[in-house]
Protein backbone atom coordinates (compact mmCIF):
# COMPACT_ATOMS: atom_id res chain seq x y z
CA UNK A 1 0.00 0.00 0.00
CA UNK A 2 2.97 2.35 -0.84
CA UNK A 3 2.02 5.91 -2.53
CA UNK A 4 4.91 5.47 -4.94
CA UNK A 5 2.42 2.87 -6.53
CA UNK A 6 -0.11 5.95 -7.69
CA UNK A 7 0.10 7.69 -11.12
CA UNK A 8 -2.10 10.60 -11.97
CA UNK A 9 -4.70 9.64 -13.92
CA UNK A 10 -7.10 12.13 -15.70
CA UNK A 11 -10.38 10.83 -13.65
CA UNK A 12 -12.85 13.91 -14.09
CA UNK A 13 -13.95 14.71 -17.71
CA UNK A 14 -14.86 18.24 -18.35
CA UNK A 15 -18.36 17.81 -18.72
CA UNK A 16 -18.65 16.62 -15.39
CA UNK A 17 -16.43 19.07 -13.83
CA UNK A 18 -18.55 21.71 -15.42
CA UNK A 19 -21.73 19.93 -13.84
CA UNK A 20 -20.03 19.81 -10.31
CA UNK A 21 -19.11 23.63 -9.82
CA UNK A 22 -22.31 24.22 -11.87
CA UNK A 23 -24.01 23.00 -9.91
CA UNK A 24 -22.85 23.78 -6.51
CA UNK A 25 -23.12 27.45 -7.59
CA UNK A 26 -26.47 26.76 -8.74
CA UNK A 27 -27.43 25.04 -5.53
CA UNK A 28 -25.92 27.52 -3.16
CA UNK A 29 -27.34 30.18 -4.57
CA UNK A 30 -30.86 28.73 -5.27
CA UNK A 31 -30.95 27.63 -1.53
CA UNK A 32 -29.91 31.66 -0.39
CA UNK A 33 -32.56 32.93 -2.46
CA UNK A 34 -34.92 30.60 -0.94
CA UNK A 35 -34.73 31.32 2.57
CA UNK A 36 -33.52 34.66 2.25
CA UNK A 37 -34.42 36.06 -1.48
CA UNK A 38 -36.85 38.36 -2.27
CA UNK A 39 -40.39 37.37 -1.99
CA UNK A 40 -41.09 37.39 -5.57
CA UNK A 41 -39.46 34.12 -6.57
CA UNK A 42 -38.40 34.81 -10.23
CA UNK A 43 -34.95 33.62 -9.50
CA UNK A 44 -35.16 30.87 -7.27
CA UNK A 45 -37.56 29.57 -10.09
CA UNK A 46 -35.33 30.02 -13.13
CA UNK A 47 -32.11 28.61 -11.30
CA UNK A 48 -34.31 25.39 -10.26
CA UNK A 49 -35.27 24.78 -13.24
CA UNK A 50 -31.10 25.19 -14.62
CA UNK A 51 -30.78 22.60 -11.75
CA UNK A 52 -33.14 20.43 -13.45
CA UNK A 53 -31.42 20.30 -16.77
CA UNK A 54 -28.37 19.77 -15.02
CA UNK A 55 -29.98 16.90 -12.79
CA UNK A 56 -31.07 15.59 -16.14
CA UNK A 57 -27.51 15.78 -17.40
CA UNK A 58 -26.09 14.04 -14.69
CA UNK A 59 -28.56 11.12 -15.11
CA UNK A 60 -27.50 10.92 -18.88
CA UNK A 61 -23.65 10.50 -18.01
CA UNK A 62 -24.30 8.52 -15.14
CA UNK A 63 -25.71 6.02 -17.71
CA UNK A 64 -23.41 6.33 -20.86
CA UNK A 65 -20.79 8.81 -19.52
CA UNK A 66 -17.17 7.95 -19.32
CA UNK A 67 -16.44 5.24 -16.61
CA UNK A 68 -15.91 7.09 -13.69
CA UNK A 69 -19.50 8.55 -14.23
CA UNK A 70 -21.34 5.94 -14.58
CA UNK A 71 -23.51 4.70 -11.50
CA UNK A 72 -22.69 1.20 -12.37
CA UNK A 73 -19.29 1.49 -11.67
CA UNK A 74 -19.08 3.23 -8.37
CA UNK A 75 -22.44 2.21 -6.77
CA UNK A 76 -21.35 -0.64 -4.72
CA UNK A 77 -22.99 -2.93 -2.02
CA UNK A 78 -22.86 -2.51 1.93
CA UNK A 79 -19.81 -5.15 1.70
CA UNK A 80 -17.50 -2.77 -0.46
CA UNK A 81 -18.85 0.31 1.81
CA UNK A 82 -18.00 -1.43 5.01
CA UNK A 83 -14.84 -2.14 3.60
CA UNK A 84 -13.99 1.45 2.58
CA UNK A 85 -15.20 2.17 5.90
CA UNK A 86 -13.00 0.04 7.94
CA UNK A 87 -9.98 1.90 6.08
CA UNK A 88 -11.37 5.80 6.05
CA UNK A 89 -9.34 6.58 9.41
CA UNK A 90 -5.87 5.55 8.21
CA UNK A 91 -3.99 8.66 7.83
CA UNK A 92 -3.08 8.22 4.54
CA UNK A 93 -4.67 9.17 0.96
CA UNK A 94 -6.83 6.86 -0.73
CA UNK A 95 -5.61 7.43 -4.15
CA UNK A 96 -9.42 5.97 -5.46
CA UNK A 97 -10.09 6.31 -8.47
CA UNK A 98 -13.76 8.43 -8.79
CA UNK A 99 -15.78 7.77 -6.38
CA UNK A 100 -15.44 5.81 -3.54
CA UNK A 101 -18.23 2.98 -2.33
CA UNK A 102 -19.02 5.34 0.61
CA UNK A 103 -18.35 8.40 -2.06
CA UNK A 104 -21.52 7.19 -3.94
CA UNK A 105 -23.73 7.07 -1.16
CA UNK A 106 -23.43 10.58 -0.90
CA UNK A 107 -23.15 11.08 -4.82
CA UNK A 108 -26.90 9.08 -4.38
CA UNK A 109 -28.28 10.90 -1.45
CA UNK A 110 -27.19 14.60 -2.89
CA UNK A 111 -28.94 13.28 -6.27
CA UNK A 112 -32.30 11.91 -4.64
CA UNK A 113 -32.20 14.86 -2.45
CA UNK A 114 -32.11 17.62 -5.33
CA UNK A 115 -34.51 15.21 -7.17
CA UNK A 116 -37.11 15.64 -4.55
CA UNK A 117 -36.65 19.00 -3.90
CA UNK A 118 -37.13 19.92 -7.92
CA UNK A 119 -40.20 17.51 -7.72
CA UNK A 120 -41.59 19.47 -4.02
CA UNK A 121 -41.33 23.28 -5.84
CA UNK A 122 -42.89 22.62 -9.29
CA UNK A 123 -45.70 21.62 -7.60
CA UNK A 124 -45.76 23.75 -4.51
CA UNK A 125 -48.68 26.16 -4.02
CA UNK A 126 -47.41 28.72 -1.07
CA UNK A 127 -50.92 30.71 -1.26
CA UNK A 128 -49.49 33.50 -2.34
CA UNK A 129 -50.60 33.83 -6.23
CA UNK A 130 -47.03 34.59 -7.49
CA UNK A 131 -44.62 31.18 -6.34
CA UNK A 132 -46.98 29.01 -7.74
CA UNK A 133 -44.70 26.27 -9.26
CA UNK A 134 -45.85 25.86 -12.71
CA UNK A 135 -46.99 21.95 -12.30
CA UNK A 136 -49.11 22.64 -8.72
CA UNK A 137 -52.47 22.69 -10.71
CA UNK A 138 -51.80 19.52 -11.75
CA UNK A 139 -51.53 17.63 -8.11
CA UNK A 140 -54.60 19.38 -6.59
CA UNK A 141 -54.99 22.04 -3.94
CA UNK A 142 -54.06 19.75 -0.87
CA UNK A 143 -50.93 18.12 -2.40
CA UNK A 144 -49.85 21.79 -3.52
CA UNK A 145 -50.11 22.97 -0.03
CA UNK A 146 -48.21 19.91 1.87
CA UNK A 147 -45.31 20.25 -1.07
CA UNK A 148 -44.36 23.61 0.23
CA UNK A 149 -43.74 22.03 3.60
CA UNK A 150 -41.89 18.73 2.45
CA UNK A 151 -39.82 21.41 -0.15
CA UNK A 152 -38.68 23.03 3.68
CA UNK A 153 -37.77 19.73 4.72
CA UNK A 154 -35.84 19.35 1.10
CA UNK A 155 -33.94 22.28 2.16
CA UNK A 156 -32.61 21.20 5.65
CA UNK A 157 -31.62 18.14 4.46
CA UNK A 158 -29.72 19.31 1.50
CA UNK A 159 -28.06 21.53 3.78
CA UNK A 160 -27.12 18.62 5.75
CA UNK A 161 -25.46 17.14 2.73
CA UNK A 162 -23.73 20.04 2.01
CA UNK A 163 -22.31 20.75 4.81
CA UNK A 164 -21.15 17.03 5.32
CA UNK A 165 -19.63 16.67 1.90
CA UNK A 166 -17.77 19.88 2.69
CA UNK A 167 -16.46 18.56 5.85
CA UNK A 168 -15.30 15.21 4.69
CA UNK A 169 -13.12 17.27 2.27
CA UNK A 170 -11.78 18.81 4.69
CA UNK A 171 -11.06 15.82 6.80
CA UNK A 172 -9.53 14.00 3.40
CA UNK A 173 -7.44 17.34 3.11
CA UNK A 174 -6.58 17.21 6.94
CA UNK A 175 -6.12 13.97 8.28
CA UNK A 176 -5.62 11.76 4.85
CA UNK A 177 -3.29 14.39 3.09
CA UNK A 178 -5.72 13.94 0.13
CA UNK A 179 -6.52 17.04 -1.77
CA UNK A 180 -9.90 15.95 -3.51
CA UNK A 181 -10.65 19.59 -4.77
CA UNK A 182 -8.29 20.04 -7.22
CA UNK A 183 -8.85 16.72 -9.12
CA UNK A 184 -12.37 18.34 -9.24
CA UNK A 185 -10.91 21.18 -10.97
CA UNK A 186 -8.23 19.96 -13.44
CA UNK A 187 -9.93 16.15 -13.60
CA UNK A 188 -6.55 14.61 -12.71
CA UNK A 189 -6.06 12.85 -9.86
CA UNK A 190 -3.16 10.22 -7.89
CA UNK A 191 -4.56 7.17 -8.14
CA UNK A 192 -3.91 3.31 -7.17
CA UNK A 193 -4.94 0.36 -9.57
CA UNK A 194 -7.25 -1.75 -7.72
CA UNK B 1 -80.66 24.96 48.55
CA UNK B 2 -76.79 23.88 49.21
CA UNK B 3 -76.67 22.05 45.91
CA UNK B 4 -79.02 24.46 43.78
CA UNK B 5 -76.43 27.08 44.91
CA UNK B 6 -73.79 24.89 44.07
CA UNK B 7 -75.19 24.08 40.41
CA UNK B 8 -75.82 27.59 39.82
CA UNK B 9 -71.95 28.78 40.44
CA UNK B 10 -71.00 25.85 38.41
CA UNK B 11 -72.92 26.92 35.66
CA UNK B 12 -71.77 30.88 35.91
CA UNK B 13 -68.31 29.31 36.27
CA UNK B 14 -68.73 27.13 33.14
CA UNK B 15 -70.44 30.14 31.57
CA UNK B 16 -67.07 32.46 30.29
CA UNK B 17 -65.83 28.65 29.15
CA UNK B 18 -68.59 28.21 26.46
CA UNK B 19 -68.29 31.95 25.64
CA UNK B 20 -64.41 31.41 25.09
CA UNK B 21 -64.96 28.50 23.22
CA UNK B 22 -67.48 29.93 21.27
CA UNK B 23 -65.41 33.09 20.49
CA UNK B 24 -62.90 31.28 19.21
CA UNK B 25 -64.64 29.05 17.09
CA UNK B 26 -65.82 32.43 15.48
CA UNK B 27 -62.77 34.15 15.43
CA UNK B 28 -61.30 30.88 13.69
CA UNK B 29 -64.11 30.94 11.43
CA UNK B 30 -63.70 34.64 10.24
CA UNK B 31 -60.11 34.71 9.50
CA UNK B 32 -61.05 31.53 7.51
CA UNK B 33 -63.79 33.65 6.16
CA UNK B 34 -61.00 36.56 5.74
CA UNK B 35 -57.99 34.69 3.79
CA UNK B 36 -60.80 33.06 1.71
CA UNK B 37 -61.92 36.67 0.78
CA UNK B 38 -58.80 37.78 0.10
CA UNK B 39 -57.70 34.29 -2.61
CA UNK B 40 -60.68 35.06 -4.64
CA UNK B 41 -60.03 38.16 -5.16
CA UNK B 42 -56.02 37.23 -5.54
CA UNK B 43 -57.41 34.27 -7.98
CA UNK B 44 -59.21 36.40 -9.98
CA UNK B 45 -56.44 39.00 -10.52
CA UNK B 46 -53.99 36.09 -10.96
CA UNK B 47 -55.91 34.33 -13.70
CA UNK B 48 -55.95 37.42 -15.61
CA UNK B 49 -52.17 37.99 -15.20
CA UNK B 50 -51.74 34.21 -16.71
CA UNK B 51 -54.43 35.10 -19.21
CA UNK B 52 -56.77 32.26 -17.88
CA UNK B 53 -58.92 34.37 -17.59
CA UNK B 54 -59.97 37.30 -20.41
CA UNK B 55 -58.43 41.04 -19.06
CA UNK B 56 -61.60 42.90 -17.99
CA UNK B 57 -60.72 46.60 -16.63
CA UNK B 58 -63.36 46.68 -14.58
CA UNK B 59 -63.31 42.99 -12.80
CA UNK B 60 -59.38 43.59 -12.20
CA UNK B 61 -59.87 47.26 -10.60
CA UNK B 62 -62.96 45.46 -8.85
CA UNK B 63 -60.75 42.57 -7.52
CA UNK B 64 -57.97 45.04 -6.26
CA UNK B 65 -60.70 47.64 -4.45
CA UNK B 66 -61.91 44.30 -2.60
CA UNK B 67 -58.30 43.52 -1.43
CA UNK B 68 -57.92 47.15 -0.72
CA UNK B 69 -61.45 47.20 1.73
CA UNK B 70 -60.43 44.24 3.16
CA UNK B 71 -57.01 45.52 4.43
CA UNK B 72 -58.78 48.00 6.21
CA UNK B 73 -60.35 45.08 8.80
CA UNK B 74 -58.27 44.76 12.05
CA UNK B 75 -57.35 41.26 11.35
CA UNK B 76 -54.88 40.70 14.35
CA UNK B 77 -58.12 41.20 16.61
CA UNK B 78 -59.01 37.63 15.58
CA UNK B 79 -56.13 35.87 16.52
CA UNK B 80 -57.08 35.64 20.17
CA UNK B 81 -55.54 33.74 22.44
CA UNK B 82 -56.23 29.66 22.05
CA UNK B 83 -56.37 29.49 18.52
CA UNK B 84 -53.06 28.87 17.55
CA UNK B 85 -52.74 25.43 15.80
CA UNK B 86 -52.86 22.74 18.00
CA UNK B 87 -55.24 24.50 19.93
CA UNK B 88 -57.75 24.97 17.85
CA UNK B 89 -59.00 22.32 15.27
CA UNK B 90 -58.14 23.47 11.61
CA UNK B 91 -56.09 26.22 12.62
CA UNK B 92 -52.34 26.83 10.80
CA UNK B 93 -51.51 29.92 13.01
CA UNK B 94 -48.27 29.21 14.53
CA UNK B 95 -47.13 30.38 18.31
CA UNK B 96 -45.10 32.90 16.90
CA UNK B 97 -47.95 35.23 16.05
CA UNK B 98 -48.71 35.31 19.87
CA UNK B 99 -44.68 36.13 20.76
CA UNK B 100 -44.29 38.98 17.98
CA UNK B 101 -48.26 40.47 17.61
CA UNK B 102 -46.02 43.69 16.75
CA UNK B 103 -44.58 41.93 13.65
CA UNK B 104 -47.40 40.47 13.15
CA UNK B 105 -49.30 43.31 12.84
CA UNK B 106 -46.80 45.16 10.47
CA UNK B 107 -47.62 42.24 7.77
CA UNK B 108 -51.09 43.70 7.87
CA UNK B 109 -49.86 47.01 7.65
CA UNK B 110 -47.73 45.65 4.76
CA UNK B 111 -50.72 44.35 3.01
CA UNK B 112 -52.47 47.32 3.27
CA UNK B 113 -49.47 49.61 1.41
CA UNK B 114 -49.04 46.81 -1.20
CA UNK B 115 -52.24 46.84 -1.43
CA UNK B 116 -53.29 51.03 -1.93
CA UNK B 117 -53.12 52.38 -5.31
CA UNK B 118 -53.46 48.90 -7.28
CA UNK B 119 -57.24 49.22 -8.16
CA UNK B 120 -55.98 51.95 -10.54
CA UNK B 121 -52.77 50.16 -10.74
CA UNK B 122 -54.39 47.19 -12.33
CA UNK B 123 -56.50 49.20 -15.22
CA UNK B 124 -55.03 49.93 -18.97
CA UNK B 125 -54.09 46.69 -19.60
CA UNK B 126 -53.59 42.81 -18.49
CA UNK B 127 -49.82 43.66 -18.36
CA UNK B 128 -50.52 46.19 -15.77
CA UNK B 129 -51.72 43.42 -12.98
CA UNK B 130 -48.22 41.31 -12.44
CA UNK B 131 -46.38 44.06 -10.94
CA UNK B 132 -49.20 44.70 -8.65
CA UNK B 133 -50.35 41.21 -8.06
CA UNK B 134 -46.27 40.76 -7.23
CA UNK B 135 -45.94 43.33 -4.87
CA UNK B 136 -49.68 41.94 -3.29
CA UNK B 137 -48.50 38.25 -3.53
CA UNK B 138 -45.03 38.93 -1.94
CA UNK B 139 -46.59 40.49 1.22
CA UNK B 140 -48.71 37.31 1.23
CA UNK B 141 -45.24 35.14 1.60
CA UNK B 142 -43.67 37.64 4.14
CA UNK B 143 -46.17 36.79 6.23
CA UNK B 144 -46.85 32.28 5.68
CA UNK B 145 -43.24 32.17 5.93
CA UNK B 146 -43.27 33.56 9.45
CA UNK B 147 -47.03 32.69 11.14
CA UNK B 148 -48.52 30.02 8.91
CA UNK B 149 -47.72 26.36 9.56
CA UNK B 150 -45.97 24.53 6.66
CA UNK B 151 -47.52 21.00 7.36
Amino acid sequence: MSADQARRVRIWDPALRFFHWALAALVVTTWILGKFGPNVMTLHFWFGYAIIALLLFRLVWGLVGPRSARFASFVRGPAAVLGYVRHLGRREPSHWPGHNPLGALSVIAMLAALAWQVGTGLISDPDDFINVGPLADKVGGETAGDAVGWHHWGATAILILVLLHVAVILFYRVWKNEDLVGPMLTGWKWVRKR
Amino acid sequence: MRLATSAAICLFAALPVIATAQSAEDALEARHGYMKMLAINMGKLSAMAKGEMAYDEAAASTAAANIVALTQYDVPSLFIEGTAEGEAEGSEALPAIWENPDDFATKFTELADAAAGSPEAVMGGQDNIGPALQKLGGTCKACHDDYRKKD
